[in-house]
């Protein structure tokens, strides 16, 4: 833990692969504009990163039913492309050709604006979200800050079309999912803090570069791991993954919230639980298990070949493991999120009450202050 | 104070237990995950019935008596026997005989009241139409034979948990030679004939 401003040192003399600049030199060496070039530069990244979002769902559906099936001793499904790996995209085919209805007695507007409340924050907070060094949308100083400011969006998109299909199943759905995102949301800032706290910045890029000193030893996990727990409780509970789907208990509330809803806007519902899903794990894998990092640092493995680290391929290379090693992490996650969904049996809303306000927050509260303590006592192990 | 100490003890106590068992219940889905499916994949595998399956009714129509004994014993009178007497022979003389399966639960109790045995239980199941009235079967749709699983080329035919090999879980691949755990009717029924001829000749 000594060269823990290793990684900050290492950043300033390798700014890694930087495809901004890249693509704005190649730019201006066509006689553009630096301004012009920045301008075509922006939508490059957010297509990607939206392009990317939406294959990840499709992978996650797809692994979702493949698990379920296999948790259950079932084959799933097989038929639409090889081991079924179409049936994702027929899924979502099917919804996007059927019939959009809107209740008669509905209220109009807020049905429709519900749904697009839902998904449009979570796809946004995918701007934060690094897979490199320099491979986000946007670096922002307030970056985890920004997720969960925008997540607290999302319930009142759930509200509005709870409150807006005219169906009491719906309204309560709607309530639920209000009450179980506003009481989770606490103790999920709270350890988010306290990683803040450790790694002096709110930027995901910097949270990531002080987990990657020392490979896997360093990662948050070891020095958070009651924050880690509380974080990935929270984030299935955020994400109304199986504890914790009461917003949409199909035995009780029909399928809650969403009961009204059919064909596109029934989809955007369907993806946007889904991105959050992959989001979630994600952001886990960003703030507890070092991110972009290799389990050995990979500027350890260049020194021990000899190959000098700004050399292009090197850089190329480096870049790829990031991407790769941040994808492995959030699958991971994802699929321990599907075995919990076969694993746990659905609590009561007291229950998830409870555990929100009367476990969690103090939990995360003590971690706080236990992490504080730790940063005055130990500096250089908690990032003084 | 050592009550509240120990109020915070039960407390983390309840929330390792709560941990462990968690992490049982995941160790659990895990392991599943590795063993193979049971599900029988219907249209193109297809159970072999077992041999007292009650399924759809045959019925010979030459063999009947018109008896009616069939509606006597049947829970709701179901069988619709169509008779007249022939005064010349004074015999009966079937006219028609239909059995509606949309209303008939398959309890078997006509098959087995028949004096003469011409009905019987079949190992078809697949009674599915557009329209309720297409299952109401008149004698003719009552004598005709179901495919048996067995014979139909185009479906594979798996064997049921209770008729496989000894130590085999799953039907596929298991040769149709490989007799099932356990005695076969005709030796069980073998061992007793011999078992009491062995016993006449003691008795001798």
């Amino acid at each position: 833990m000594e060269n823990i401003s290793e990684p900050i040192f290492l950043a300033l003399i390798n700014p890694g692969l930087d495809l901004e600049f890249s693509f704005t030199e190649a730019m201006k060496g066509l006689g553009l504009s630096s301004q012009f070039a920045h301008i075509l530069w922006l939508p490059l990244p957010m297509l990607l990163v939206l392009t990317a979002a939406l294959i990840g769902v499709l992978v996650t559906v797809w692994l979702e039913r493949k698990v379920s099936a296999a948790a259950q001793q079932r084959i799933g499904p097989e038929y639409a492309g090889a081991l079924g790996v179409l049936q994702p995209m027929a899924d979502g085919l099917k919804l996007l050709v059927k019939e959009d209805i809107i209740p008669a007695r509905a209220d109009n507007l807020l049905f429709t604006l519900g749904p697009v409340l839902v998904l449009v924050p979570v796809i946004l907070s995918w701007l934060i979200v690094p897979f490199g060094q320099n491979l986000l949308i946007s670096n922002v100083g307030v970056g985890i800050f920004l997720w969960i400011s925008l997540s607290s969006i999302q319930p009142i998109g759930l509200l509005m079309s709870g409150y807006a299909s005219n169906n009491k199943y719906s309204l309560l759905g709607g309530l639920r999912a209000a009450a179980q995102s506003i009481s989770y949301e606490i103790p999920l800032a709270l350890s988010v803090l306290a990683i803040v706290m450790m790694s002096n910045s709110l930027s995901t890029v910097d949270i990531v570069n002080q987990q990657n000193s020392a490979g896997l030893l360093s990662w948050n996990i070891w020095r958070q791991p009651v924050g880690f727990l509380i974080f990935w409780i929270c984030a299935l509970a955020e994400c109304e993954r199986l504890p914790f789907d009461l917003p949409e208990a199909e035995e009780e509330l029909v399928a809650g919230y969403q009961t009204e809803y059919a064909g596109m806007k029934f989809a955007l519902f369907y993806l946007g639980s889904y991105i959050n899903l992959i989001l979630s794990a994600l952001l886990v894998s960003v703030l507890y298990l070092g991110g972009w990092g290799f389990p050995i640092p990979i500027e350890w493995l260049a020194q021990l070949t000899g190959l000098s680290i700004n050399a292009p391929l090197i850089q190329l290379i480096i870049g790829a493991v990031g991407i790769v090693m941040t994808i492995l992490k959030a699958y991971l996650l994802v699929f321990l999120a599907i075995l919990l969904r076969w694993t746990t049996p659905r609590i009561r809303i007291d229950q998830l009450l409870d555990l929100g306000w009367k476990f969690l927050l103090p939990i995360s509260l003590v971690n706080l202050l236990f992490t504080a303590g730790l940063k005055l006592a130990f500096p250089t192990a908690f990032g003084g | 104070m050592f009550g509240f100490l120990k109020k915070i003890s039960h407390y983390t106590q309840d929330a390792l237990n709560a941990a462990k068992y968690l992490a049982q219940g995941l160790s659990v889905t895990f392991d599943h995950m590795g063993r193979s499916p049971i599900t029988v994949q219907y249209p193109y595998e297809k159970l072999i019935p077992s041999e007292r399956y009650r399924g759809r009714i045959h019925y010979e129509f030459d063999k009947c008596i018109a008896c009616e004994v069939c509606v006597r014993v049947c829970p709701i009178n179901l069988p619709v026997v169509d008779w007249v007497m022939n005064k010349e022979a004074k015999k009966k003389e079937l006219r028609n005989y239909s059995i509606d399966f949309g209303v008939c639960i398959f309890c078997g109790n006509c098959v087995e009241y028949c004096p003469t045995n011409c009905l019987s239980m079949t190992e078809e199941y697949e009674l599915a139409t557009f329209d309720r009235h297409s299952l109401n079967y008149d004698n003719v749709a009552l004598g005709r034979l179901p495919t048996s699983v067995t014979t139909d080329p185009s479906i594979k035919p798996l064997r049921e948990l209770g008729y496989l090999p000894k130590g085999v879980m799953d039907p596929h691949d298991v040769p149709s030679t490989q007799t099932r755990t356990g005695q076969l009717p005709s030796e069980v029924l073998e061992l007793l004939q011999k078992n009491s001829k062995n016993n006449n000749t003691i008795e001798k």
